[in-house]
């Protein structure tokens, strides 16, 4: 499907538009009225209303179940949209105060859009590609959105919905469905835009990075990996609360906790708290949906296959039907086996940036289970190692409005700053 | 007396007959893992540490003591009971989505074996022919260049009946150094086949067979094989699990554009960790032969489960004695039944799909669901 200036059209149109679509971009920069961010602030404000209203019961609902995400949680994020708080992002990411300068009134300071974003967009989740664009309007860019493979069509229909209520947004929105492997036309998109925001695994980024040319910059959103680090006498609380964020999210988002870091040495208090956690999540787990049979089949094997290699890898394997904890001896930061199957491993404190470091740009959320004296200490060596967010463990995966993202604010990444001389006349005018 | 079970299992009249021979084989699956103990200290290692006394293990209730090793396993370990250099056949699987291959090695008596098994099978679904026939091949052309058991059990099926000609759909390229897909030579091929008197059989993986049989449709092309075509076909539908390309459909494309009637359309499963062929039956099931027993396990705890229920499908066959392919678990959900049109007694394995897939909610639910689609 292809979304172009507010026409829905299949993808056998794909050459004409791609013929045009420089041109178009073009035209709208030459005679459009320049993008306002208050049109795409009451635009997503009504859009909001109406899914509260359950106008999109139908595409909203079967999402919610296919990433089992409770009522609450959606309505959070769904207020994230709302006029009140998308006046705040733009307030807080864009602060017009900001740009003033102090020195003299010689020159002026203001933010631009960057101008043409091209967004590619991961297949995580659905709604994820309509969101970028969103942020890609509220800086005042047009936007080029490439659709993840497999898409079922909800960021088409949500756009477009945009469109419905703000018209004026048609020449700011282009939906393409390309496939990956269709090289020569991600060429051409990244060709007009002034960056590519790409979202997806390292090697999405690095495709990406081939297809940039040198005057066009790249805007990644990688993956990201999270994790909890524990000192031995953390709580039980704690540790509840960490399990649910695992239950949850399955350890599917970035922000999902992948394994717990404990601070020790010892292999055998290493194994007494993977049991501890794991007769923790067994009191839990009934309180969630069941994991799909075909993908706990996969860790059933994968979970026997570390079973007949134990003699060499000494790792302990904790393992019930829905899940496991996995005492490991190495120290590796590594994505779990996902869905509920958490791997635990020592990283006594004075590791932690020798550890962690190495893994730079790719750490996101660490949620801290240790007591009052030691948290801080962790804290800060967490940051330094290349943390960028410090989390409750049963919040490492909830986003509070205006909360920066993997440690960037978007919009100014969408923007550029322009230095004006005033000029002499309009100086004089002024005096 | 031990020795001698394999030789009477591979001599036995009828290669279905269960009940005729499940003594024999759990003498000679016994033995072979005995065999692979003595020659492979890894393997002796494993069935030590799950407590396996292969002494114990008296009837066919009781193979599933014997630990199966995941395919994983040969993916990342090579594990063998005789020295490379005296293996005959080194054959790698065509790799899985993580590109990972298992090495597999044969040694001249496994061939042999094999040969003796294909022999039995074959002649029970009538494949042996004198008639010179047309090979098309949807497969790799044999080249000293790589070492592949598709190409290698595809190339051996040529002798089954003798080669007028053959016609490779992946040939090598020299100048590039790789395979090169040449469907439009295939076509052509097919078309001046049926003007001959020789039968053809097309041989190879499904997916080629039918995006090349779909071509043919689109540019309305009909043809009507001579008698005796077959249509045989191997690999796995694994391609199709995602496309979700209905087998009848399949059947009804074959007939429409080949002329072959869907009782002369013969899969083949099998897999290269494991050493026994299943050709299907009219009906399309996957008969277990007697070289082979099939267990389900829980997807969960790997307990075997009874008959009709959704799990990982372990195999286990005496066939191998280079690679300790004894018990054998696969990726593969499936479900073993009993009782079939045909009138064959061997229970009939169903292939649901990889472990992985996200849309089997639960047992009940999932075999439902794909039972519907590919009925």
């Amino acid at each position: 499907m292809i979304l172009y200036q507010g026409i829905i059209e299949e993808n056998s149109q794909l050459k004409t538009r791609l013929a045009s679509l420089k041109d178009d971009c073009y035209e709208t920069l030459n005679h459009a009225h320049p993008l306002e961010t208050d049109w795409v602030i009451q635009a997503c404000n009504q859009l909001t209303q109406k899914i509260i209203a359950k106008q999109f019961d139908h595409i909203i609902q079967p999402l919610l179940t296919q990433y089992d995400i409770p009522e609450a949680h959606f309505k959070h994020y769904l207020k994230m949209f709302s006029q009140e708080a998308l006046e705040q992002k733009v307030a807080f990411e864009l602060n017009p105060q900001s740009m003033k300068t102090t020195t003299d009134e010689t020159h002026e300071r203001k933010l631009y859009p960057l101008g043409i974003l091209f967004h590619i967009a991961a297949g995580n989740i659905d709604v994820l590609p309509a969101y970028s664009v969103i942020e890609g309007l509220l800086a005042g860019n047009i936007n080029i959105l490439k659709l993840p493979t497999g898409d079922q069509g909800v960021s088409v229909t949500l756009l477009n919905a945009l469109i419905q209520i703000e018209p004026r947004l048609k020449p700011y929105i282009y939906v393409f469905d390309v496939p990956s492997t269709d090289q020569e036309t991600l060429l051409q998109f990244s060709k007009i835009a002034d960056a590519i925001v790409v979202w997806g695994g390292d090697d999405a980024v690095k495709a990406a990075r081939v297809m940039a040319t040198a005057n066009t910059k790249i805007i990644d959103w990688g993956h990201k990996l999270s994790f909890a680090y524990a000192s031995l006498d953390a709580s039980d609380t704690d540790l509840k609360a960490l399990a649910q964020n695992i239950f949850s999210t399955n350890q599917l988002l970035c922000s999902s906790a992948q394994g717990i870091y404990v601070d020790t040495r010892d292999y055998a208090e290493l194994d007494r708290f993977a049991e501890r956690f794991f007769n923790i999540m067994k009191g839990m787990h009934a309180d969630y949906q069941p994991v799909p049979l075909g993908i706990r089949s996969q860790h059933t094997l994968e979970l026997y296959y570390e079973q007949i290699i134990q003699k060499d890898t000494q790792k302990t394997i904790f393992k019930h039907r829905e899940f496991s904890v996995v005492a490991c001896r190495d120290q590796r930061l590594e994505p779990s086996l996902l869905f509920r199957n958490v791997w635990v491993k020592t990283l006594p404190k004075e590791a932690i940036i020798n550890t962690l470091k190495p893994h730079k740009n790719h750490l996101q959320t660490a949620s801290i289970l240790a007591s009052k004296d030691s948290y801080h200490s962790y804290q800060e060596l967490l940051i330094k190692a290349g943390v960028v967010r410090i989390k409750a463990p049963n919040e490492m995966s909830y986003t509070h409005t205006n909360e920066s993202h993997d440690g960037m604010l978007p919009l100014r990444l969408y923007t550029r700053i322009v230095d004006c001389v005033v000029p002499r006349n309009d100086l004089n005018h002024k005096k | 007396m031990k020795k001698n079970a394999l030789k009477k299992l591979l001599r036995h009249h009828d290669p279905y007959d269960h009940t005729g021979t499940d003594q024999w084989f759990t003498e000679a699956l016994t033995a072979n893992a005995a065999h692979h103990a003595t020659h492979c200290a890894s393997y002796e290692d494993i069935l030590k540490q799950f407590e396996c006394d292969l002494s114990t293990i008296q009837t066919v209730e009781d193979i599933a003591q014997i630990p199966p090793l995941p395919t994983v396993y040969f993916k990342r370990h090579q594990m063998h009971s005789a020295p490379l250099k005296k293996m005959v056949i080194k054959a790698t699987s065509s790799g899985t989505t993580s590109g990972k291959k298992s090495m597999i090695g044969m040694r001249y008596k496994d061939l042999y074996n094999g040969f003796k098994m294909i022999w039995k099978l074959f002649k029970y679904h009538k494949l042996w022919s004198l008639k010179r026939v047309n090979y098309f091949i949807f497969g790799y052309e044999p080249t000293k260049h790589v070492d592949l058991v598709n190409m290698k059990s595809a190339n051996g099926f040529t002798y089954v009946a003798p080669a007028k000609k053959r016609i490779y759909a992946m040939r090598w390229d020299n100048a590039s150094g790789g395979f090169k897909v040449d469907l439009d030579t295939m076509k052509e091929g097919l078309i001046k086949a049926a003007k001959q008197r020789h039968p053809i059989r097309t041989i190879g993986f499904p997916a080629y067979t039918y995006f090349l049989l779909k071509a043919m449709q689109e540019e309305g092309i009909a043809l009507q094989m001579p008698k005796g075509s077959l249509v045989t076909i191997g690999g796995g539908w694994k391609e199709f699990y995602t496309e979700a390309v209905d087998k009848q459909a399949f059947y009804d494309l074959v007939k429409q554009v080949l002329g072959i009637e869907e009782k002369n359309i013969i899969e083949f499963f099998g897999a290269v960790e494991h050493p026994v062929v299943m050709p299907d039956c009219e009906y399309h099931r996957i008969h277990v032969p007697v070289y082979s027993r099939v267990i389900i396990r829980d997807p969960e705890t790997l307990e075997p489960l009874p008959k009709k229920a959704v799990g990982i499908i372990n195999f286990l066959s005496p066939m191998n004695q280079t690679t300790p392919l004894t018990s054998v678990m696969t990726d593969d959900l499936g479900i073993l039944h009993e009782g079939c049109e045909c009138g064959l007694k061997a229970p009939w394995l169903e292939i649901i799909g990889r472990v992985g897939m996200k849309d089997i909610a639960t047992c009940a639910q999932g075999a439902e669901t794909l039972l519907n689609k590919t009925r």
